[in-house]
Order: structure tokens, then sequence, then C-alpha cells
């Protein structure tokens, strides 16, 4: 579903903002003119273009980001706007964030990688939701201002940019990859029935971007020892899978107050998956299967 | 309440404004200034109770978090513990009502389980929200008083059912609706 949503936007993308490249092809002398810096020190800048005499309207969105810088540890964080012509930037949050940085301001900070919803490191907090920026459509009919932060409840590296470490180590703990002693019957792979793989679809797909640990107040809480939906659904991965000889032992690692057990069916994690995945049921499975 | 409040924080925010003008630093009177209106306009204090810790790693960055040792009865024992303590309590609530009549066992069963439900409901919210690792002692200090405190209840209770007419035929009287 996400591949589907991404290509049709691209395709959407490259029609709106088409144009407006041909317009700054045109007339070099205007490329470095598309965007202007407001004086500082009112924080706000606008990228509006400055083409005369355009068949086009400027259509004017604001995007407030958050902003720390670790260099400047007196200073508090803060929100800086950028406004964008959405005529000229792509569809989606990613590509205005992009744009950010490459005309207005290059001290923005934030993790991307492929664009196309794959690395999952452009995760962040857009107007209340943890979702991935490349996903994310910029609302062009809403004239709202955008609100874009570091994913909550994290330690902030650098303004967008926050540390991972901790889910990193967590997601280490649960051993994930396959263990097993005994060897292949034919010596060449490890085989799996069709349905024993089916087993494992909607849990393959998480791409550890982080966005449903994050945003589960569960694992606010107790981030220290809870494991957090992100890694009790790859958990479940390896619980599930079929060519895997240690479940006991898996299990045996959830097995006490902190690690599951502090799940309690919040499902924020299922409603923010950018990938559209369910680490709610997953945990749940887990909880079953441990039940008796 | 919140009124009366925040009407004395107001009265506090013209006070600080109108005297403390000249003693204090600039820097100072603006910051408390804006405190003190931002905190007018709240309703319920703000406090710090456990506010957030600077970071810190255990080992090296690449060690895995150390995974905690065994323990079923605090874990998935536990768990099915709890579901089925709240399954149960849904026909124990209808049946009495349902048949109709008033079988002191089942109220006594039905006193039992709500309490054996709040017990564990509220050590989940301890366990949730006063963490071992950072505050170990205020969490003994949480349980020892729920374990007073359900040893209390479960004597009221049983006092309740013994000597007067039982949670069933209470909520009964008192239902009106």
């Amino acid at each position: 579903m996400a591949a589907l949503r991404s290509s049709s936007s691209l395709l959407l993308g490259a029609a709106v903002s088409r144009p407006a490249l041909r317009i700054a092809a045109a007339s070099p002398v205007a490329v470095r003119g598309m965007a202007q810096l407001a004086d500082g020190a009112t924080h706000s800048s606008t990228a509006a273009g400055s083409q005369t005499g355009a068949e086009k309207q400027p259509n004017l969105k604001t995007f407030q980001v958050y902003r720390w810088n670790p260099d400047t540890t007196t200073e508090k964080p803060r929100m800086q706007s950028y406004t964008l012509d959405l005529n000229k930037t792509g569809p989606m949050v990613l590509d205005a964030l992009i744009r950010i940085k490459n005309e207005l301001d290059p001290t923005l900070t934030f993790r991307r990688s492929c664009r196309e919803g794959i690395c999952g490191s452009c995760a962040m907090n857009i107007n209340g939701t943890n979702t991935l920026a490349c996903l994310c459509r910029i609302p062009a009919e809403d004239k709202a201002e955008m609100k874009i932060y570091p994913l909550p409840h994290t330690y902030v590296v650098k303004d967008l940019v926050p540390d991972l470490t901790q889910f990193y180590k967590q997601y280490k703990s649960i051993k994930p990859y396959l263990q097993r002693e005994t060897p292949a019957p034919d010596g060449k792979e490890y085989r799996q029935s069709k349905a024993d793989r089916r087993k494992l679809d909607g849990l393959y797909e998480c791409i550890l971007c982080a966005c449903c640990s994050t945003s589960c107040p569960s694992y606010w809480w107790n981030s220290e020892e809870y494991l957090g939906p992100a890694i009790l659904l790859q958990s479940y991965r390896w619980l599930a899978d079929s060519r895997d000889e240690k479940t006991a032992e898996r299990r045996d690692a959830l097995n006490n107050s902190m690690s599951l057990y502090r799940c309690h069916t919040i499902l924020n994690c299922t409603r923010t998956c950018p990938k559209g995945l369910n680490p709610g049921l997953a945990i749940a499975q887990i909880k079953k299967e441990m039940a008796f | 309440m919140a009124s009366i409040a925040r009407s004395s924080l107001l009265r506090q925010a013209a006070s600080t404004t109108k005297f403390s003008a000249a003693t204090r630093p600039a820097f100072q009177q603006t910051s408390i200034a804006n405190a003190v209106r931002a905190t007018a306009f709240h309703t319920t204090a703000r406090r710090d109770l456990l506010p957030p810790l600077p970071q810190r790693v255990e080992g090296t960055v690449n060690d895995a978090s150390p995974v905690p040792p065994t323990s079923p009865s605090h874990g998935s024992y536990h768990w099915t513990f709890d579901r089925l303590v709240a399954g149960s309590l849904i026909p124990l609530t209808v049946v009495p009502f349902a048949a109709g009549s008033l079988n002191p066992t089942l109220d006594a069963i039905l006193c039992a389980t709500i309490l054996i439900h709040s017990h564990t409901g509220f050590q989940n919210i301890i366990i949730d929200y006063v963490p071992a690792y950072r505050t170990p002692r205020a969490r003994k200090l949480f349980m020892w008083g729920l374990n007073a405190a359900t040893v209390v209840v479960g004597l009221a209770l049983y006092e309740f059912e013994t000597t007067d007419v039982g949670i069933t035929e209470t909520i009964k009287r008192i239902w009106t609706a």
C-alpha cells in the first residue's frame, strides 16, 4: 500500500514541479533568486520565487520546524518558520525540507536517505503524528502551517535528528537473527512451507523507523526496560519463524514484568505506522502464545 | 476551585510586575512575568515529578541492552491471571441482577474478585509510573502501601459482607435509575 502511495505521488509531484523547473532554467539569473532570505531577526524566511509575470499564483505554505543546536547549549529549542512556494516544491514534506536546506537554511539538520519510505531515516513528528517525511504529503488545499518536530520523547542530537541508541541496543538484545543448531536436511538451505512463510507477512516489512515506539506512552515512561512496539514486532517475527529453533529461549527473555507486559494495548503504534503494519497485533500474539 | 487559584495567581502576577520592577534585574523581571502569565492561565500547577534525566548509555553503544531474568510469576502467569480475573468479573456482575436472587457466597466471590482486580490494576499503575530503576525506595513504599490498603479494604468488605447487607443489595438500594 505504501508503495502505491509513494509512486502515485511521485507521478503527481513530477507533473506539478516540472513547469517551475523550466522557468528557472529559462532565466539563469533567476535561479539563485528562487530563494530569498528575509531578515534573520524574525527567524522567518521565504522562497516565494521572484519571476515576474508568472502565469501561476504562488501557493505559499509555512513550515514551522523545531530547531536546537548542541553547540549553543544555553539556548532553548525554538520553532523556526520557513515559507515555501508549493508550486515549486515536490509533494512530500521531505521535498520541502530538502528545499529548505538547499535554498533557505543550510544549517537545518535532518536524516534522509531513500526518499521512498524504505530506509526509515526521515521519521519525524509532522503535525502531531509520527511518520516518515517522505511518505507524508503536504496538504496543498490546507493553508495552515505545518509543524515539524523530532520523534517525541527522544534525546535530540540536533534539530530533527533523534538519538536512537537505546532503540538499537534493545533491538540487539532480542537477537534478531536465525538461531539454529540442526543443519538443513539437504545441506543447502532451510526450507519453509508456504503457510509458514505467510506467517511472516506483515512482520518482515518493518523498517525500524521508530515511529511506533516513540508514539507509545508506555515506551515514553519506561524506555529503559520496556522494549516498545517496534522491537516486540521484530521479536514476534523471530518467534513466528518456523526455521528458528530458539523459540523457548526467546519467550523466556520476554517473560518478565517489564520487557513485554508494559504494553497496555494503547494501539498508538498501529495507528501511526507509516508502513501500515500492526505492531499491536504482533504484541497481542506474543502475549497469547505465552499465556497458556 | 480552579478559578479561585487562577484569580490569586493573577493577583500575584500583578503584584510582581508592580512592586518588583525596581529591585530585580531586567532579564529576571521578564522571565518571572512570563512564567506567572503562563501559570495564571493553567488550571493545574505544573510540577515536574520525575524530570527526564540526561542521557546515559550503559556500556558502549554497540552493547545489547541487558535482558532481565525470567520470572513468569511477574510475566506470563501474572498477565494470564489478570485476564482471567477481569473476565470472570463480567458474569459475576451480571448474574445477581439477571437472576434476581441474592446468594451470599456469590456476593463474597464478587467482592474478592473486585478486590484482586483492583489490586493488580493498581500494581500495574505503580510499575508504570514509579520506576524501580530510578526510585527504588518510593517503589517499595508504594507497593507496601498498596498491600496495606488492600488488606484494610479486604477486612472492611469482610465486615460489610458478614454483618451488613452485602455489596449487591447495597447497589440495589442505591440504584434508583
